[in-house]
């Protein structure tokens, strides 16, 4: 019923680190919430339901705890269920998420033959037995991507996270998207083994549009928490960019660099647990005192708030992979399984891969701009609105919670040998190959590629040499003895004030212009002239909404055609039955051919013979003639 | 150990002269009566003795930022590729790091930028942000393109393995990389025609814009990080694109690297004399440009036979 492999205890390690700093937020966040009993029993039978998703050893216990999962992270969306926005964000998740359960029941009931109880590794007999073993893998990918919120079905992360308590935000992006992220690891291996080329490219190309998209969308957010929760989709990208790498290279029998790669994608899942869960703690802390979501209304927040401001800026850094911090190692290893791409003996790869490098490291670029504008127009410079002004420390257990959380992710940065020697038994129990020994070859100070001639980075070397230069700086400007003072910002002989400053809209400016035709932005540009000028006003407002075109091309338009044909029906069904019952016919006669397609052995001969008789019965009986 | 500790040394002292190099011989270009050489050393010590002016909206970073601003660039000079054959390089650290290490430092200037609460600095960290968006992925790119060339990706064995056995069979993507390479070190160093480093017109100014506010000492160490930077990409052009004269001994070879830097300074300054400062919205053009050539530099690579 349960198991407790290296890769389980693995993850069950990632949601305990992940959740026990936040049971220390959450605690100090209670006093917030009405719903207290409510709250609490749902937060607690999440975090065990999360638990038991990664420890169960057949398929039903699997789906009893991820249900289990959706539907307590549902209803914690609903803790504070005060406005449609909510509720709407909350249908959303609800839907998004059963549909990839549909999927993996789908998956399920073909690799278990019906019997749910039979464990993972009797699955793989049945699973190499069956005709369309991709069509399993696009069950598995669909059922755990919509959770992970990989593109496409990445849309509902932006509206539920924001709803959602911030305690509550944290653990589910932190902690719930690597679930399903550990779906993915277990099936792949225990289940689905082989694969085929196709495979591993398919996860690539998913994980770099992820990126991209991922970040493009947070930079123009202006609600921090949805800001955070399309850093998850571009953090979801580049965990599957690993991960794609890793199947590409098992899948062309380079053994150790499919390891090496795998390796980084685990590794990026952890810091994108801990540094994600710390990025939601202190917005939910700024959230808590300015009560406001939009980021246009912070500003000066570092002065009031010194802890949250520190640990946002450690997350900031890592979560924009600069070194010398945990992302940036994650970030390196995958960038450095990508350019072991050169070792593929398959010239049309070799051309893609830099493709998705060029993807990689544009999110990479991109990251830096957005972690700017959060981090710069949250807490620096002057204060926005007077909620800000207002706005001081939270409680001692909230501060626990962020300063365990920043502990995370320095033990993260400083103690990788051992992080990533687990890693490494993990893969072992996946039955790859051991890498550590060739990734510190010569003990913990440095870090290798395992690609012929690969690089070499050192993070703690890098972090002393980084701390003690600074440090050295620091000492000299001191011994100066330099005298200060303090005066005003220069503005051009003005005053500066919060309405000079450069807004979050502003600074995101020149990016949201330049991919303007990605972004196809709703502005809203009001000014009143003063009488006589066209140049000078004396109010004006502009404001600017993105809509994300996956949401607008994607589902709005899938909505309007179900909308479409359920009309249809309606209309054939009250009003015309006769061709009603026809069409009943044509769908039992679809299902049956269908079936006969999917059972048996498949034949175009049969596929199209079965399509005319399709088309014929169609025409007769449902179209008939043109009045 | 003595040679690698003084050509750290060396490219230390020499950033300051670079910068006011390419300044002089703008003006010389331009008719005009050049600046002193040395005026980069008179600058950093006049900054040095004024008073600070800390500005009252400011926070604590503005007082922390500098130093970070500059010791990621201090920290990479450690490990740019050797002078001189022989000579103790730190062979490890790859191109990665030395990308990170510099946008470490432009991320804490951005964020300096911001800090004081005026419409400038946040005007230049945008323009910055966006600038340093795109430079990203050329970079990685041209840098993933030379270390295959070079058969490492460790930023100083590459330096010495392209100047023990040039490419010969690779010089189309050599060149393809030299070019997106030299785009990206004038994007970087914000010199026209992507930022001019002169100005101080609202409209066109990036650098200057974020530390309008800085002054004294803060703007000294801000400056000096300014010239390291550009010494930094001078000399990762020098050894990885005119890898040559490793072999001789050690003050030819230096002599001989020392000339390259001001000649690629050289370059710089007639470039910046030729060209126009482009709106902001045409540098992506510029940058598109050094991404298709790294993009061509890896195809012929891999084209042409690895």
């Amino acid at each position: 019923m349960f198991q407790f492999d290296t890769l389980s205890l693995v993850f069950t390690a990632l949601i305990v680190l992940g959740a026990v700093p936040n049971l220390f937020y959450s605690h100090g966040y209670l006093p917030h919430i009405e719903r207290k009993a409510h709250y609490r029993l749902h937060y607690l039978t999440f975090v065990f339901s999360m638990i038991g998703v990664v420890v169960s050893a057949n398929a039903l216990m699997f789906l009893l705890f991820w249900e289990l999962m959706s539907l307590t992270s549902w209803q914690l969306i609903l803790t504070e269920a005060k406005e449609k926005k909510t509720v709407d964000a909350a249908r959303f998740y609800f839907l998004m998420t059963h549909f990839g359960f549909v999927f993996l029941l789908l998956f399920f009931l073909i690799a278990t033959d019906g019997d749910l109880e039979i464990g993972f590794s009797a699955m793989h007999g049945i699973v190499s037995k069956f005709a369309y073993p991709t069509l399993l893998f696009f069950f598995i990918l669909l059922g755990f991507l919509s959770k992970a919120g990989a593109v496409p079905l990445h849309v509902w992360l932006p509206y539920a996270h924001p709803e959602a308590p911030s305690p509550v935000s944290a653990l589910m992006s932190g902690v719930m998207l690597k679930v399903a992220i550990y779906g993915l690891f277990r099936f792949l291996f225990n289940v689905l083994y082989p694969w085929p080329l196709e495979w591993g490219v398919v996860i690539l190309v998913i994980g770099s549009l992820s990126s991209l998209i991922g970040v493009l969308y947070a930079l123009s957010e202006h609600d921090i928490k949805a800001l955070l929760a399309n850093h998850s989709i571009e953090n979801i990208g580049i965990i599957l960019i690993g991960f794609g790498m890793g199947m590409i290279f098992g899948s062309m029998g380079l053994k150790v660099l499919s390891s090496f790669a795998f390796i980084a994608a685990l590794f990026h899942t952890f810091n994108h647990m801990s540094f994600k869960s710390l990025l939601f703690m202190g917005a939910g802390a700024v959230l808590h005192q300015t009560h406001t979501k939009n980021i246009e209304k912070y500003g000066g927040l570092i002065k009031a708030m010194p802890v949250t401001a520190l640990t946002f800026l450690l997350a900031s850094v890592s979560i924009s992979a600069l070194p010398p911090t945990n992302g940036f190692l994650s970030e390196w290893m995958i960038f450095q399984s990508m350019l072991s791409s050169s070792h593929l003996d398959n010239t049309s790869l070799k051309l893609a891969i830099p493709f998705a490098i060029f993807a990689l490291a544009m999110t990479g670029g991109l990251a830096i701009a957005c972690f700017v504008k959060a981090y710069g127009i949250t807490f620096l410079g002057l204060h926005r609105s007077s909620n800000a002004k207002h706005a001081h420390e939270v409680n001692g257990w909230m501060r626990a919670g962020m300063i365990l959380m920043a502990a995370v992710v320095l033990s993260l940065m400083l103690f990788t040998p051992f992080y990533i020697g687990w890693f490494d038994k993990v893969l072992i129990g996946l039955g790859h190959l051991s890498v550590y020994a060739e990734i510190f070859p010569d003990g913990i100070w440095h870090m290798h590629s395992v690609g012929m001639h690969g690089g070499v980075v050192s993070p703690l070397i890098l972090l002393g040499a980084l701390l003690g230069v600074t440090a050295l700086l620091m000492f000299g400007y001191k011994a100066l003895h330099v005298k200060e003072r303090i005066h005003r910002t220069w503005s051009c002989g003005y005053r500066t004030s919060a309405r000079t400053q450069y807004s979050a809209t502003g600074f995101a400016g020149p990016i949201r212009r330049f991919f303007g035709w990605l972004y196809k932005p709703d502005e809203h540009f009001v000014k009143e002239s003063i009488e006589g000028y066209s140049s000078k006003f004396s109010d004006s407002h502009y404001e600017v909404h993105v809509k994300p075109l996956f949401e607008t091309t994607l589902y709005e338009s899938v909505a309007k055609a179900v909308n479409r044909i359920s009309y249809w029906v309606y209309r054939l069904s009250h009003f015309e039955q006769t061709r009603y019952a026809a069409m009943i016919f044509n769908l039992m006669l679809s299902v049956l051919f269908s079936y006969r397609i999917f059972a048996h052995e498949f034949s175009w001969a049969t596929l199209l013979l079965e399509g005319m008789v399709m088309l014929i019965s169609i025409k007769i009986l449902i179209i008939g003639e043109k009045q | 150990m003595t040679a690698y500790l003084l050509t750290i040394f060396l490219l230390l002292l020499i950033a300051p002269l670079l910068l006011s190099f390419i300044k002089a011989l703008k003006m010389q270009l331009l008719y005009k009566k050049p600046v002193s050489l040395f005026q980069g050393y008179r600058n950093f010590s006049k900054l040095m003795q004024k008073e600070t002016i800390v500005s009252e909206e400011a926070s604590v970073m503005t007082r922390v930022a500098p130093f970070l601003v500059l010791s990621p660039l201090l920290v990479t000079l450690f490990f740019l590729p050797p002078v001189v054959q022989g000579a103790f390089y730190v062979s490890f650290v790859d191109a990665f790091t030395i990308t990170g290490l510099i946008a470490l430092s432009t991320f804490f200037l951005m964020l300096l930028g911001l800090d004081s609460a005026s419409a400038f600095g946040g005007m230049g960290s945008s323009r910055e942000a966006f600038i340093a968006a795109l430079v990203e992925p050329a970079m990685v790119l041209t840098v993933f393109s030379v270390s295959m060339m070079a058969g490492d990706l460790g930023v100083g064995q590459a330096g010495v393995n392209l100047a023990a056995h040039f490419p010969q069979e690779h010089t189309a993507s050599f060149l393809f990389a030299a070019i997106s390479f030299f785009i990206l070190l004038i994007a970087e160093n914000g010199r026209i025609p992507v930022d001019n480093p002169e100005t101080h017109l609202e409209l066109t100014m990036v650098h200057e814009a974020m530390i309008l506010d800085i002054t004294g000492v803060y703007l000294a160490i801000i400056e000096t990080a300014a010239s390291v930077k550009f010494v930094i990409f001078a000399s990762l052009f020098a050894s990885l694109f005119l890898p040559f004269g490793l072999q001789y001994d050690v003050p030819i070879a230096v002599a001989l690297f020392l000339a390259k830097l001001f000649l690629i300074a050289a370059a710089v300054a007639l470039i910046e004399v030729n060209t126009a400062k482009l709106r902001l919205f045409k540098v992506p053009n510029l940058l598109g440009i050094a991404i298709v050539f790294a993009f061509l530099s890896l195809i012929t690579f891999y084209v042409l036979g690895a």
